[in-house]
């Protein structure tokens, strides 16, 4: 009978150990959410469609495919400073369709039409070429696809288009879907600080 | 007209015929010497693609060239250093305003032509050093369109300079005194007479007075054109690393014609093919 309850009373402990423990470990993380301070971010220098070395690769759709949110959480974010601002932009056109009229790709490279192109200034009529361009993400059309982001990959483009987990529509798994897919563990949680830094599409393969 | 590959130079490697990061610039002479500058070291290769001689350079380099005396002149960040034929170095023009980043070096008379990167024009100076004129400066993008990060160009046997204008899928001819007199070159990301990408052709090389010599990136290769656009040969392509861009070309007497792997860090030689 004693002995019984001996046991009883261990594994008490342990079950309340254990449930105290986790709510330790699950305070400690929403204390650290509640500040801000983790996130789950997309590593641009890992990810496969912004990675240096990978031009044979074919685009990776993970981030949409696997998010638990509809349309995804993650989107691509153009870096102005990073842009080329280029007349025909491997992101915005596909650059393997035919050529029109105007000497241009006929063929826009996004499935959503989430980008948009827009002269800086006013074009030439003699010489559109003679222009810079802005390219616009449409984050309400894009769905994180990565498509672009390939396009735009070095040496190709400069690479100014990386995948952005958005803050505001990610809802915080605690094991995020996307990463428990990414085959470069792309995916990971960071200090916002270190989240909201934009570089890193540009690091070289090691 | 068809090409096959006959020869690679250097490569990566700390050997005294190769480099350690980068390979950025190359350069032949009248006696087909090969001249290459990578890392911060200029190195000189035979007609047989064995080193010569070899001598380091303040800062990396970024261009090369040879001028008819035999001077060596190598294009830096904010300078451009010239050497005698055995590597002493003879004068250093600084200028951080107008000498950025140099990319590209020419010769036409008793002018020095250099491509100056940072600012995306090309400066013409005076042997002697005194700045003369801007050129494909003064127009509406204030400059070359080279999101690539090199501006190229080449003098032809007429004195006509050819410069590559990537952003705009051409090749533009001006005169010295800055008169655009038209260009060569559409986008075409299918047909390979044209120039396929965000940004090509990035480098050039013009001999004669009918040949002008491309190279692009992303996918890398190169091509050859007469003066009126026409496409006479895609010289190579899948031979490159694919993720190779800015490939410097030259092109020596016998027609031999070089490009560097800027990945690899090789020096790839190609002869035209005499099998039909």
């Amino acid at each position: 009978m004693s002995e019984e309850i001996t046991r009883r009373d261990a594994l008490g402990k342990v079950v309340r150990g254990t449930v105290l423990l986790g709510f330790a470990g699950g305070a400690g993380y929403l204390v650290k959410k509640a500040n801000g301070q983790i996130v789950w971010q997309v590593d641009a220098a890992k990810c496969v469609n912004s990675r240096l070395g990978e031009v044979g690769a074919q685009v990776c759709t993970l981030c949409t495919s696997e998010c638990v949110v509809s349309q995804s959480a993650v989107r691509a974010v153009n870096n102005f400073s990073k842009c080329g601002r280029c007349y025909i932009c491997p992101a915005y056109y596909n650059i393997k369709s035919a050529v029109d009229e105007k000497g241009l790709p006929s063929e826009k490279l996004c499935p959503r039409d989430a980008i948009e192109r827009k002269p800086i200034g006013l074009i030439d009529p003699e010489d559109p070429a003679n222009n810079f361009y802005e390219y616009i993400i449409d984050e309400e059309k894009c769905d994180g696809c990565g498509i672009c982001v390939k396009g735009c990959k070095e040496p190709l483009g400069l690479g100014s288009i990386v995948l952005k987990v958005r803050y505001n529509l990610c809802v915080d798994c605690n094991r995020c879907a996307i990463a428990s897919a990414c085959p470069k563990d792309a995916i990971a949680q960071e200090q916002v600080k270190e989240a909201l830094e934009i570089e890193g599409a540009a690091k070289p393969v090691t | 007209m068809k090409y096959k590959q006959v020869q690679v130079i250097s490569g990566k490697g700390d050997a005294s015929d190769r480099f350690v990061q980068t390979l950025r610039s190359i350069a032949v002479d009248g006696r087909n010497r090969l001249y290459a500058v990578g890392d911060s070291e200029l190195k000189i290769f035979d007609p047989d693609g064995r080193v010569q001689r070899r001598w380091p350079t303040s800062k990396p380099g970024y261009a090369v060239a040879v001028a008819a005396d035999g001077s060596v002149y190598v294009g830096q960040a904010g300078q451009v250093e010239i050497f005698d034929g055995e590597g002493r170095l003879a004068d250093r023009w600084s200028d951080a305003e107008r000498l950025g980043r140099v990319t590209a070096i020419g010769f036409l008379g008793s002018s020095v032509l250099i491509g100056d990167a940072n600012d995306r024009a090309i400066r013409r100076y005076e042997t002697g050093g005194k700045f003369l004129n801007n050129i494909g400066k003064n127009n509406r993008m204030q400059g070359f369109l080279i999101p690539n990060g090199v501006l190229d160009f080449s003098v032809d046997a007429d004195g006509i300079i050819h410069a590559a204008n990537p952003g705009k899928h051409r090749v533009e001819r001006y005169t010295p005194e800055d008169h655009l007199l038209g260009h060569i070159g559409r986008f075409d990301g299918l047909d390979p007479s044209g120039f396929s990408g965000c940004c090509n052709p990035t480098n050039v090389t013009v001999v004669g007075r009918n040949r002008i010599y491309v190279t692009e990136k992303a996918e890398p290769r190169a091509k050859v054109y007469d003066f009126q656009g026409k496409l006479l040969s895609v010289i190579a392509t899948v031979v490159f690393d694919p993720n190779c861009k800015n490939m410097d070309i030259a092109v020596d007497t016998r027609g031999r014609v070089y490009v560097a792997d800027t990945v690899r860090l090789e020096i790839l030689a190609f002869e035209e093919d005499a099998q039909p």
